[in-house]
């Protein structure tokens, strides 16, 4: 009857030989809650000190970072209004659409510092929502791998054309970017090496050796760039760069890279064509010239806010500090407990 | 015959009141106006009209009315129901409901994410779910089967042949061996004892572990052998199944004769024989209709306070939820716009939701889009990890923490339900019965009355407190002339070793202790000498009298159905000793109507006796007149012993004239065989022979109180928990038990609203009902408010003063009254203690739920008898102790413990560590799903409120219940802010659960504003600094890596939070922590290696070349937690809470073992480590990690399965059954 074992009143311990003693007492710290623990209590000299540590953390780092990004030279230009000739400033839509005028433009670049080769050349974008939902799922993956076979009908409106599926197909490809650059120093063109833009996880794996352009850019609307049918996609970089989709709506791609050093003063001639619509929506296209460093491009916001966090961590360490030394919270002072003792 | 005895004895010197609103019957719970769920054990459910009619011993006969079976099945589904009512069972739950809603509309093409982000961890939750369902089913299912192939001996034609319990049927005729369990509800017909009775026990049903007699039909004593039962053909008329356990009516028709049965030919269902051979049976109530199946239901679980508030907390998240929804839909309405061309808005095609041309319903869509999108917001597996939490911690600590174990009793705490867990650390009220939960009921015979004579020198606890008070000195001590043993503690030698002959009045003395030797229940179990007897009583009252009459020289040592023997010695002469019998006629049995129990005997001369006791009140009604001297100077004893605290009852007896007793008897066997109302008419025949009594005196019981109880209650006075004592006791053995455990003290302010003075009693002289009630009302209503103005008057002039309210069951029931009620509940919220006194069952549950209702107080009950079943019910913690007498409390309660005590470390440790655990794990779990919903919600803005996703499908859906899960959970199992002895050390740290510290909307506030800075210190750090390139190639970030970036930052700052939170860090800490974060990793390498359609592609190898990603995962975590940590150093520095002080006046302290001082019974030579298994060694082994939170199926079962090497699960009943084995089995 007695099926739960009883009392078991004798002396010695019972011993389970099949269970390890680790086990044993794992098992009676747990079911009793004692487990080992450390039982860390902010005290003031924690607090004091794990501010100050912070500081003394973020400082040093904040100032490389920063550092580092100054060294870092850019060149910002903004050109989609000044490439618009006058007459057709009041109509800015009207002259891109126009395919019989020529988009031609040449701008000139003062550099402040010199520049170290390479010179990644972006242009940026913005209010171009490249992260809205219809834009960012208008694509197909298993068609930029695989081919045609696998056009997806999460490409509407630009899965077929003219009863033909398009290659590569959805609003992304669609709306490619075309402006283009050319730079020029003291007459002698500069070259522009567009190689190896892309990141190479998206080379090697996301675009097909095997898959080339094809019915691309045949429809009644035209969106951007063209490709090259004779090219796979696993090459064509610049629809690489753009169908990596930006996270936010105002945004820098990689064009190319200038692979000579540029000198303080020099001026630059850029030739662009300014064949990409941005004035129906009012987006902006700027040109950017930059240098990097271990860190980038020119981004100061690492590092100050690095040093931010560090000196605030500083203050408050020495507020604290302060507050301890002057009128210092006696560690015991039961005044602070809510019962009366 | 034992339900309700405690109810009499409770009632004690009653003298002169009025019994019959203040003590209506224990045996029953009551149920309360709002019942909060329902017990059946012992609740008569409405007949079936008509009766059946069974023939025993004839298959053929029965076939034609087609009995169920008796193979049972417990199990809640089947293979084909299990998934549709499994399911349907988890859709009830609101969350699961919510989830699935939006796992339906993420396949839609509104939704912005993938199916994957919500069907993943609503399955996983459901899986895990469902899973546990399904194991629970299958034991019970290896349980039903293991029952129903339990072989069984029935007679088939001459013979007893070997068949399962699944093939008995109606009416067959089976053999049970000794220790055998009953297969089915049987009617006794034979057994190998002589008389035709055996022993029976009935642990399985109510816990009484003591033996139970039941005694077959004389007309069927020979069916015994397989040859002699074949020829019985009976036929068996009797009522329909019910569920009562308690009442039987039936007929035996055999051979043309009828014969009345009663509950005493009944064998039940899942009681075990005991000391008998073997017993002869007919089926009667097969499988699903036998009366313990029938009394098996599951019982509605309470909900705790806390959970109702997170149900709060969550409908605020949907508030928040739709908000932000509209927000993002209104901006997508307002954004949507031909311009942006590259969206292709003139697509013939486009679906609605882009439709520029309507913007209404682009909005509308959106609000779909929006809601599958931050459906996260509601943390999915917030209930899952809260129900697996509080398992643990009711199943692994609270059941088995030593310092809640009774040793004496081998028994464990035990968590019945583990819903209420973090309510004990709120409790501000207690609710307490006295006896037998302040009391030990261990009943020790103390003192008694003789025909006006008072013996017995001892004084007791309670005395020893009164004279304190009153500043005279009493020796304590024992004198050399007690005598001590179990049940008996008496000191006057006047009436031991036969010197009572020597008394004024050595007659009564005889007939006093033949009274006390003959007229019980009590089942002598063991060897038949004196010291080695063991008395099997239904109340340690009972047994204490047996007791007594033996050390009185009448030792009671067998009973057979109708004799009792009793050796007598010093009756006539010194030395001389006589084995007397008496013959037992009639037993008029208890019940608390009753309030007395008679037997009619014959001795060996032929004198007919009735020998009666019982509560004073009752047995004076029924005296005959004369001996008013007696009379007069017992009740002054009665009102002597009941002030000093102890129990009494009257003894009286009459002689019976032959003739009399022959009328009567006639009319008892009528009585006694009629099919309704029996009880009814039994106790209306009782009246007409329980009359004329001559009174022999009165005996006096000494309950003590139990161990720690005084210290117990101050402790948690100190934690700011206020104790009511709700109590069947007179008004000065209340005051004097409240005074003893220190509830009352003299500088308190008492205010005493009772009705026993001199006005109510003339009034109700003149026995006008309406005047009276008239009259009370008018008085309760005039106390009450000069009380309540009075308390007002002193809580203003000092704060120190503290106030005691003592009110009377008569007094309270008028202050119950609508009119008085809220008077009544302010006056007693004001006082630190309240006595309740001669209060019956249901006013203890109605002043339950004054408070519980009236004043939103979290309330606690504790009890041990039936009669605390009603108000253990209606508090929203009720708490059993499992010791003494029946189970009816521990299985209508929540918690059961042994010991009052072990209430400071239920509510001071587990109670309060549970509150604090679970507020951190809900509000945590409401700070990480925010903050993850926010950083989607900031992003939102930037995508032309389009409603694209942040996160990738698999990232987000993991989020709950992988990357972020186990931390909480090592949170919930193993915070504690203080050890345990200092929570016992300083008590008042429980205020801050009753204040409800941790989980007010302040705290939630806060913790939506650090939401708030980190979810945008997370995302626009992150978008700032991506917005050029990140490395020294200039290659650019997409949307995929910011995303990824922003999410793994997240993950660390998320899960280094929750280190912030934590009192203490153990390795489990570090292990889950940096576990989480190296999943994150380990699933990331893998996915964003292994899928090359997906946008999150590469995107973590990528991130990782870069310098970038390591400078912005140390700066972002440190800049988004050091608001955090700022805010709590603020807050220890300038507004601790009183843990932090014990914590910073305690922090140089190791945590000293918990475990010494409980392992010192001859273990002082363990080492530590030794005596820590010792200790582990003897908490009673679970049988499977496997508990029924509910009844799920009678307990019994669990026996065969452990047999047939099944491990069942651990029933309250088992615990129960083992709390109360401990007497018999120490040998």
């Amino acid at each position: 009857m007695d099926i739960d074992g009883d009392a078991t009143v004798e002396v010695t311990p019972e011993v389970r030989p099949t269970r390890p003693r680790r086990y044993d007492k794992f098992m009676y710290d747990f079911t009793q809650q004692s487990l080992p623990s450390c039982k860390p209590v902010l005290t003031p000299v924690w607090v004091i000190s794990t501010f100050l540590l912070m500081g003394i953390i973020c400082i040093p780092i904040g100032f490389v970072s920063l550092s580092a990004s100054q060294s870092v030279v850019e060149i910002v230009d903004r050109y989609d209004i000044g490439c618009i000739p006058e007459t057709f400033r009041g109509n800015k839509v009207d002259y891109i659409k126009d395919g019989s005028i020529s988009k031609n433009c040449s701008r000139s670049i003062e550099v402040p510092k010199q520049m170290k080769a390479p010179i990644h050349i972006y242009y940026q974008l913005d209010n171009y929502y490249q992260n809205h939902r219809r834009y960012v799922k208008s694509r197909s993956d298993k068609q930029l791998l695989y081919g045609s076979k696998h056009t997806d009908t999460a490409c509407q409106p630009e899965e077929y054309s003219n009863g033909f599926p398009v290659v590569p197909c959805g609003l992304i490809a669609w709306s490619l970017f075309n402006d283009t650059y050319r730079f020029s120093r003291r007459a002698e063109e500069l070259k522009v090496n567009r190689k190896n833009i892309a990141w190479k996880s998206d080379r090697d794996h996301k675009f097909g050796k095997e898959v080339f352009p094809f019915n691309f850019q045949n429809g009644t609307l035209i969106g951007g760039g063209n490709l090259d049918p004779n090219i796979p996609l696993s090459d064509q970089e610049d629809l690489i760069v753009w169908m990596r989709t930006a996270a936010l709506s105002s945004f820098r791609k990689l064009y190319g890279r200038i692979e000579e050093d540029l000198e303080a003063g020099d001026i630059i001639e850029v030739h662009l064509s300014n064949n990409y619509n941005t004035y129906s929506f009012g987006g902006k296209k700027t040109l950017v010239l930059s240098t990097s460093s271990w860190i980038g491009g020119k981004n100061d916001f690492l590092g100050m806010a690095y040093i931010c966090i560090g000196s605030s961590s500083i203050v408050m360490s020495l507020i604290f500090l302060l507050i301890h030394l002057r009128t210092p919270r006696p560690y015991l002072d039961t005044s602070y407990l809510s019962w009366n003792w | 015959m034992k339900k309700g005895w405690k109810a009499m004895t409770g009632s004690r010197s009653k003298f002169g009141g009025r019994s019959g609103e203040s003590e209506d019957g224990g045996d029953r719970p009551l149920v309360d106006r709002h019942p909060s769920r329902t017990v059946t054990l012992g609740r008569v459910q409405p007949q079936a009209p008509g009766h059946r009619t069974i023939y025993c011993n004839d298959r053929e006969a029965n076939a034609i009315v087609r009995f169920k079976g008796n193979s049972i099945s417990t199990t809640k589904y089947n293979i084909l129901t299990f998934f549709p009512k499994g399911l349907f069972e988890q859709f009830r739950r609101v969350a699961n409901l919510y989830f699935l809603t939006i796992s339906i509309l993420s396949f839609t093409p509104v939704s912005p994410v993938s199916p994957i982000t919500n069907i993943v961890p609503l399955s996983m939750v459901l899986f895990a779910s469902l899973l546990k369902e399904a194991w629970e089913d299958w034991k019970r299912f290896l349980n039903d089967k293991t029952i129903n192939n339990t072989p069984i001996e029935v007679l088939i034609g001459q013979e007893w042949q070997n068949t399962t319990w699944k093939d008995l049927q109606v009416g067959d005729v089976v053999k049970i061996k000794q220790d055998g369990f009953f297969p089915a509800d049987l009617l006794f017909l034979a057994s190998t004892n002589a008389d035709g009775v055996c022993y029976i026990e009935t642990a399985n049903l109510d816990g009484e572990t003591n033996l139970k007699i039941r005694k077959a039909l004389e007309k069927t004593w020979d069916f015994v052998s397989p040859e002699k039962a074949s020829e019985f053909k009976g036929e068996l008329q009797c009522e329909q199944p019910n569920n009562s356990l308690y009442t039987f009516t039936g007929n035996l028709i055999d051979q043309k004769q009828t014969v009345p049965l009663s509950p005493n030919q009944i064998l039940l269902r899942g009681c075990s024989l005991r000391n008998t051979v073997y017993i002869v049976g007919a089926v009667v109530f097969t499988g699903h209709e036998s009366k313990v199946m029938m009394n098996s239901m599951n019982v509605p679980s309470k909900r705790s306070t806390l959970e109702r508030k997170l149900d709060k907390l969550i409908l605020t998240l949907f508030c928040v939820l739709f908000s932000m929804c509209l927000v993002g839909a209104i901006g997508s309405g307002v954004f949507l716009n031909k311009k942006f061309y590259f969206f292709g808005l003139w697509d013939p095609n486009l679906r609605p939701e882009f439709n520029p041309n309507n913007r209404f319903v682009v909005a509308l869509l959106n609000i779909l889009t929006l809601i599958t999108l931050y459906s996260p917001i509601i943390p999915i597996s917030l209930y899952v990890s809260v129900e697996g939490i509080k398992f643990f911690q009711s199943t692994k600590y609270i059941n088995n923490d030593l310092h809640m174990y009774h040793f004496e009793s081998n028994t464990p705490a035990l968590a019945r339900t583990s819903n209420l867990n973090e309510e004990l650390g709120q409790v501000e009220y207690i609710f307490s019965d006295k006896t037998g939960t302040l009391t030990r009921n261990l009943m020790e015979f103390f003192k008694c009355s003789i025909a006006g004579e008072v013996y017995g020198a001892g004084i007791t606890e309670i005395e020893i407190g009164v004279a304190k008070r009153s500043g005279v000195k009493l020796k304590e001590g024992i004198s050399s002339t007690a005598i001590r043993e179990k049940g008996f503690n008496f000191d006057d030698a006047r009436l031991m070793q036969g010197s009572w002959r020597n008394e004024p009045n050595p007659d009564m003395c005889k007939e006093f202790f033949r009274c006390l030797a003959i007229c019980h229940t009590v089942l002598p179990e063991g060897e038949e000498t004196p010291e080695k007897i063991q008395y099997q009583a239904a109340s340690p009252d009972e047994a204490a009298l047996v007791a007594a009459a033996k050390n009185f020289g009448f030792f009671f040592y067998r009973r057979t159905p109708t004799l009792i023997y009793v050796r007598e010695s010093h009756v006539e002469k010194m030395g001389k000793v006589e084995d007397v019998s008496y013959e037992i006629l009639n037993v008029l049995e208890f019940n608390s109507t009753r309030k007395r129990q008679s037997v009619v005997c014959r001795y060996s001369d032929g004198r007919l006796v009735l020998y009666c006791k019982g509560a004073d009140t009752v047995i004076y009604e029924r005296l005959a007149t004369g001996n008013n001297e007696i009379k007069k100077t017992t009740i002054e004893h009665l009102e002597h012993f009941g002030s000093a605290g102890l129990r009494t009852l009257c003894l009286a007896y009459r002689d019976l004239s032959s003739d009399t007793y022959d009328k009567w008897n006639e009319k008892f066997i009528q009585a006694k065989s009629s099919l309704r109302d029996r009880e009814k008419k039994l106790d209306e025949v009782a009246e007409l022979i329980e009359k004329d009594l001559i009174l022999i005196g009165c005996t006096a019981i000494e309950d003590k109180l139990q161990e720690g109880v005084p210290e117990c209650i101050e402790t948690l006075s100190k934690a700011g928990i206020k104790i009511w004592v709700l109590t069947g006791d007179k008004l000065e053995t209340a005051i004097n038990i409240a005074y003893a455990c220190r509830l009352i003290s003299n500088d308190m302010k008492q205010f005493i609203i009772s009705s026993e003075t001199d006005e109510i009693r003339e009034i109700e002289s003149r026995g006008d009902q309406v005047e009276i009630a008239r009259h009370m009302k008018l008085t309760v209503k005039h106390m009450l408010t000069k009380s309540h103005e009075e308390a007002l008057q002193h809580l203003q002039t000092s704060s120190e003063v503290k106030l005691a309210l003592v009110i009377d069951g008569k007094c309270l029931m008028y202050a119950l009254d609508p009119a008085l009620r809220v008077t009544l509940l302010n006056l007693s919220l004001n006082c630190t203690s309240v006595v309740c006194c001669r209060v019956s069952p249901l006013q203890k549950a109605q002043v339950t739920s004054l408070v519980k209702k009236g004043a939103k107080k979290i309330t606690l009950s504790i009890g041990d008898g039936a009669n605390d079943v009603s108000m253990i019910q209606a508090a929203h913690v009720g708490v059993g102790i499992s010791g003494q007498e029946g189970m009816q409390a521990v299985m209508a309660s929540d918690f059961a413990i042994a010991q009052f005590r072990f209430l400071t470390d239920l509510l001071l440790v587990h109670g309060r560590w549970s509150y604090i655990r679970i507020c951190k794990v809900v509000t945590y779990f409401f700070y990480k799903n925010l903050t993850l919903t926010l950083i989607q919600f900031w992003f939102t803005f930037q995508t032309g409120y389009s409603g694209q996703r942040f996160y990738d499908d698999w990232f987000q859906s993991l989020y709950n219940v992988i990357f972020t899960s186990v931390p909480v959970l090592v949170l919930g199992l193993f915070d504690k802010d203080v050890s345990a002895s200092l929570s016992k050390q300083y008590p008042q740290l429980y205020k801050e659960g009753i204040r409800n510290t941790f989980f007010k909307w302040r705290v939630v506030v806060a913790l939506a504003v650090f939401s708030v800075y980190q979810s945008l210190v997370i995302y626009k750090f992150v978008a700032i600094s991506s917005s050029t390139s990140v490395d020294s190639t200039g290659r650019m970030f997409g949307l995929w890596d910011v995303s990824t970036m922003a999410f793994n930052c997240l993950l660390v700052t998320v899960n280094l939070r929750l280190l912030l939170m934590c009192n203490t860090i153990t390795k489990w800490h570090h292990i889950s922590v940096g576990g989480s974060i190296l999943s994150w990793y380990i699933f990331s390498f893998i996915y964003s290696g292994a899928f090359v359609n997906k946008g999150i592609y590469g995107t973590v190898f990528t991130l990782m070349s870069t310098g970038y990603f390591y400078l912005t995962l140390l700066l972002i975590p440190i800049a988004a937690l050091s608001f955090d940590f700022l805010f709590l150093a603020i807050q220890r520095w300038f507004f601790p809470y009183d843990h932090q002080m014990v914590q910073e006046m305690h922090a140089n302290e190791t945590d000293i073992s918990s475990s010494i001082g409980l392992v010192e019974v001859g273990t002082t030579q363990l080492n530590p480590e030794e005596s820590r298994r010792f200790a582990m060694a003897r908490l009673p082994r679970e049988g499977s990690k496997h508990t029924g939170f509910a009844f799920d199926s009678p307990g019994y079962e669990s026996f065969f399965a452990s047999q047939a090497g099944v491990l069942a699960p651990l029933k309250a009943w088992d615990v129960a059954r083992r709390a109360s084995m401990r007497g018999r089995k120490k040998k």
